[in-house]
């Protein structure tokens, strides 16, 4: 965890707006949570403690589920979130050397965020897009055929 | 729209979308798959949007446009097809765009430099059905895709959608079962079980609540066949899961998409809308005594929620555990109900076989595996992408027809099938046909159809820490056989890579891959053992020569390879020396460069950009 | 409750219908090793996977928990066939490897003939140190105490029980269930002067009006009363002198 993140100021009525627009049934849980991730780039706790009393749900459960899912982080990311292919396509065609020049060029380790809180840098299992191996995801935005010795210039993009 | 309660008035609406069509009229397609709108699809649509307007032209009028799902030809996208001469354009850049409203839309002429141009043999095609990745195919699950516009519920019974939910509402739901079973589907998503007895044994449960599902959690690295439809042909999807639904006597079905796919997750809902509006889902679907409906669930990043009974924890709102009982889920599933749960592309046959009945399904594939399959072809290969194909089709074939062969000339060693519960099928067995008992027998599985090309560059070891790695990382952590014994082996194979292999180390690895097949409570577990299996089955002496010689044959393990730049073929561009993250390449312009291999970190970077195959890996 | 025969180990045994293969196998005095089971609890076992057995049935072989393999007709059952001592051993040498400090899966392991796991061993951390991540504590404090203070986080090797954002759990009530259910007495409880310590809180306990000795805590007295209307007065004395 960089030592600048900001750490978003949760807004509660933002964390009810969400819980509102759901059924109360646990069938809703994870969806919720998902919300919560897209609309604070993490899962707060308060947003799991509302969610608790609102649906009736202990809060030891919600917190399983928190720390399950891999889609969930319960710690504030990076503004930006860039993601490493590590689908078998993305392996072969040295999706791991271009994690690693991402590692170096930013100073950061995998599934962490870099000192001024820009990018976390995250690896994941398989996006889908192997055709187009190997493949970064910066926030929404893929990037196919990503060449090691190019990838910083998609990063810059962003900073 | 006005919801429709009959049979005849599902007919008489279709022929007035089919009245209302200008047939014939010039259109232009494009590929909107996740692959093509990352190549840039949303720039080139928008492009001839303005083209289009600029030329005075109407849409629909003078000429028809449209955006498409996934042709499965990602590699060359931005893809573009103009109908109807059916001439697909390949890596259209919006600048291409004018030039080919002009001369393709309005005209009639080919632009030759947007056209296909066969690797190995340097002839161009233009017609898209003659290229030879879409020569061979044959599509049934993909039948829709690329043609309709997904979100437009119009374009899908223009396909004949929704008829097949006609004609199974006309029939007895046993005799839906009996059809599926006929048709020999199995299921699309892995372990190949045969989709009507499924359905045959939840209908046999006693029960006032049934659940139908549909898994679309596809999570298998270099698979991504169920996005595609999910993306491309969503109503598919659906129209199968009611007549699912109807056939085993469900009220509410579920579909549970990859977090990961917010596009399938977007199409799904404006198609479950638009079926909702016309009377599919819902209330007496078409007059019937029948209702039905679906809700979607988005997974949380979880491969092992892709296993049946975690997929169904998940779905409760639980953490997605696989459960630790010998109850099957077609009696006890969602919510302890008889439930039926299959893959994504299973449901999408269901409507063309109820349509066009079991006996034309039957009619392709092989005896014991029915019908074609969606395979992606990916990894080491010229044309990667989504091809479909009958079952029994060689591996070869596959390769080497339809993909073009191994990229840039390589020796093909080997592939992949079945994600981390599949193996590795190396070139001698190559012949083999794919189909599931074939596979299975080979040390693999069919899983849902990933088919990864590996060339004389991929170490098999590297492979197999791959997946034991990504395993490790996927575990639910329930029980002790997976939990604990995947870290182990993946250590061990670490060690190997590393060159602290021991002697004794594929005999513990084999042992360790005993435990967790019968041990382990899952698939996860009990099939984690074939990606090491098949691997020191057909490449033992890959293994041997990192343990025994400290090399790595394919050049792949770090530790046990060295970086060298080759004076005969360096021209002293100093390019590598730039980019060297340590700058330890020395060199005089115009003269042969040197590593320093005392402080190279073998990160690779000079042999990226080396434009001279210069760089040397030993 | 239907009675039905089955064979273990070559001998005909009554068993019940649907019931585990281990409850069996034990009311028959053939005993099969497990952790994670535990006969009260429905939702429990199936984790450990150290009551593997082999099961026959309908000619088919196959190695099966015993925790939760249900009885029926025509089953045959191995408990030490040489693959199922096999597995079980290398399941054992997996468990040695999570919690070397556990006396328990010690001895159970040594039985085996594994003193030392040949493979690297995991660092002990927080309450992982005994802990086999078996999830009977949680389940107890679900389904039994249904106060469901902690849960199983985490997941793969991270897996363990824990409270609520590693902080002080709210709905915890200190009655300390969760350790006496664990099976490798993972789970720290204290009582010292009147004060109960487990999981990181600390609970007032109730004194017995007779005796003095504190032996509840007040948390759990107010949650009893609270869910079962029991009278407050019945819990002034020690189960000893009531």
């Amino acid at each position: 965890m960089g030592a600048n993140v900001q750490k978003n100021k949760i807004d509660v009525k933002k964390i009810d707006r969400i819980i509102k627009g759901y059924d109360k049934s646990e069938e809703s849980l994870l969806a919720i949570l998902q919300d919560f991730q897209r609309a604070f780039q993490y899962v707060p706790e308060e947003g799991m403690k509302r969610l608790s009393r609102a649906m009736g749900v202990p809060e030891s459960k919600i917190y399983a589920m928190g720390t399950f899912y891999k889609a969930l982080s319960l710690k504030p990311r990076g503004k930006h979130t860039c993601k490493v292919c590590m689908g078998t396509a993305c392996h072969l065609k040295g999706a791991g050397q271009i994690l690693e020049t991402i590692e170096r060029e930013l100073k950061v380790k995998r599934n962490s965020t870099t000192e001024d809180g820009l990018f976390t840098v995250e690896s994941v299992n398989c996006v889908g897009a192997c055709a187009m191996a190997p493949v970064v995801v910066v926030d929404e935005s893929y990037a196919g055929h990503v060449r090691q010795s190019k990838v910083m210039d998609i990063l810059d993009k962003y900073k | 729209m006005k919801a429709i309660t009959s049979f005849e008035q599902l007919e008489g609406y279709r022929e007035r979308v089919k009245a209302a069509q200008k047939k014939d009229l010039p259109s232009v397609l494009i590929c909107f798959g996740t692959g093509c709108q990352a190549n840039g699809a949303v720039a080139v649509a928008e492009a001839f949007r303005e083209e289009i307007e600029r030329k005075g032209l109407k849409v629909d009028v003078n000429v028809g446009f449209k955006t498409t799902g996934c042709h499965g030809y990602c590699e060359n996208g931005p893809l573009v097809v103009l109908r109807p001469k059916d001439v697909l354009y390949l890596k259209v850049k919006p600048k291409d765009v004018p030039e080919i409203v002009e001369k393709s839309l309005v005209g009639s002429e080919i632009i030759e430099k947007l056209v296909y141009k066969d690797v190995n043999t340097g002839e161009s095609v233009a017609q898209y059905h003659e290229i030879p990745f879409y020569k061979y195919q044959k599509r049934i699950a993909l039948r829709n895709i690329g043609n309709v516009d997904p979100r437009s519920i119009d374009d899908y019974l223009l396909c004949d959608g929704y008829k097949g939910l006609a004609r199974a509402l006309t029939m007895r739901p046993e005799d839906i079962v009996s059809e599926v079973e006929k048709s020999g589907l199995r299921g699309r998503g892995g372990g190949g079980f045969p989709t009507g007895t499924k359905w045959r044994s939840c209908r046999a449960v006693d029960s006032d609540v049934r659940y139908v599902m549909c898994n679309g959690d596809e999570g298998d690295p270099g698979a991504f066949m169920d996005r595609s439809i999910m993306e491309g042909d969503p109503h598919s999807v659906i129209e199968g899961m009611i007549i699912g639904g109807y056939a085993v006597g469900a009220k509410q079905g579920y579909i549970y998409v990859r977090d990961e796919y917010p596009l399938a997750v977007k199409n799904l809902q404006a198609a479950l809308a638009d079926a909702r509006a016309m009377g599919f889902l819902g209330d007496k679907i078409l007059g019937s005594d029948f209702s039905f409906d679906i809700r979607i669930s988005r997974g949380g990043g979880a491969f092992v929620c892709g296993e049946s009974s975690a997929l169904m924890r998940s779905l409760e709102g639980k953490v997605g555990e696989p459960r630790a009982k010998y109850i099957r889920s077609v009696e006890k599933g969602l919510y302890d109900k008889p439930s039926v749960l299959n893959n994504v592309e299973t449901w999408n046959n269901i409507p063309v076989i109820i349509r066009n009945g079991a006996d034309w399904y039957a009619s392709f594939g092989t005896r014991g595996s029915k019908g074609t399959k969606v395979f992606s072809l990916v990894g080491k290969v010229n044309n990667t992408g989504l091809v479909e194909v009958p079952m029994g089709i060689s591996i070869r074939e596959l390769v080497e027809k339809i993909g073009g062969g191994v990229l840039n000339g390589k020796k093909f060693k080997a592939v992949q099938t079945g994600g981390p519960s599949g193996g590795c099928i190396p070139d001698s067995e190559a012949d083999l046909p794919v189909d599931f008992d074939s596979l299975t027998q080979a040390g693999s599985m069919m899983g849902s159809g990933g088919i990864i090309v590996m060339d004389e560059n991929t170490c098999m070891v590297d492979v197999a820490k791959y997946f034991i790695g990504f395993l490790v990382e996927e575990s639910c952590g329930k029980c002790t056989p997976c939990r604990d014994g995947l870290p182990r082996m993946h250590r061990i194979l670490s060690d190997i890579t590393e060159g602290r292999g021991r002697e004794e180390d594929i005999e513990t690895l084999t042992e360790l891959c005993d435990v967790l097949t019968c041990a382990a409570l899952c698939g996860l577990g009990s099939s984690a053992a074939n990606p090491v299996l098949s691997t020191v089955r057909y490449f033992r002496d890959e293994y041997e020569a990192h343990i025994r010689d400290g090399k790595c044959p394919a050049g792949v393990c770090k530790s046990l390879i060295t970086y060298s730049i080759d004076a005969a073929a360096c021209t002293g561009c100093t390019l590598c020396a730039k980019k060297c993250p340590q700058q330890c390449i020395t060199g005089e312009r115009k003269g042969a460069h040197v590593i320093d291999a005392s402080a190279c970190i073998k990160c690779g970077v000079c042999k990226d950009v080396c434009n001279f195959d210069a760089v040397r890996v030993e | 409750m239907e009675k039905i025969t089955i064979i273990i180990d070559g001998k005909q045994v009554e068993a019940v219908k649907d019931q585990p293969v281990l409850m069996a196998a034990r009311e028959n005095g053939i005993d099969i090793p497990a952790l994670c089971h535990h006969p009260e609890l429905e939702s429990s076992g199936g984790s450990c996977r150290v009551c593997l057995v082999e099961a026959v049935q309908g000619g088919r072989s196959r190695i099966v928990t015993s925790c939760n393999y249900p009885v029926r007709a025509g089953l045959e059952v191995n408990t030490s066939t040489d693959q199922v001592m096999k597995i079980r051993k290398g399941v054992l040498e997996l468990l040695l490897c999570r919690v070397p400090d556990s006396e328990v899966v010690r001895g159970l392991a040594s039985k085996y003939g594994i003193d030392e796991p040949r493979f690297f061993k995991d660092e002990g951390e927080n309450n992982r140190y005994k802990c086999i991540a078996c999830s009977l504590c949680t389940q107890v404090c679900e389904d039994v105490v249904g106060v469901s203070a902690i849960s199983m986080q985490n997941r793969g090797v991270e897996k363990a029980p824990g409270t609520p954002f590693h902080k002080d759990s709210q709905a915890c009530i200190g009655c300390g269930a969760c350790a006496y259910a664990c099976p490798t007495g993972a789970i720290s409880m204290k009582d010292s002067k009147g004060v109960r310590t487990i999981w990181g809180r600390k609970f007032k306990m109730a004194a017995c009006s007779v005796c003095g000795k504190p032996y509840i805590p007040q948390a759990q007295v107010d949650w009893i009363v609270k869910t079962t209307g029991k009278d407050r007065a019945f819990f002034d004395k020690c189960p000893d002198h009531r």
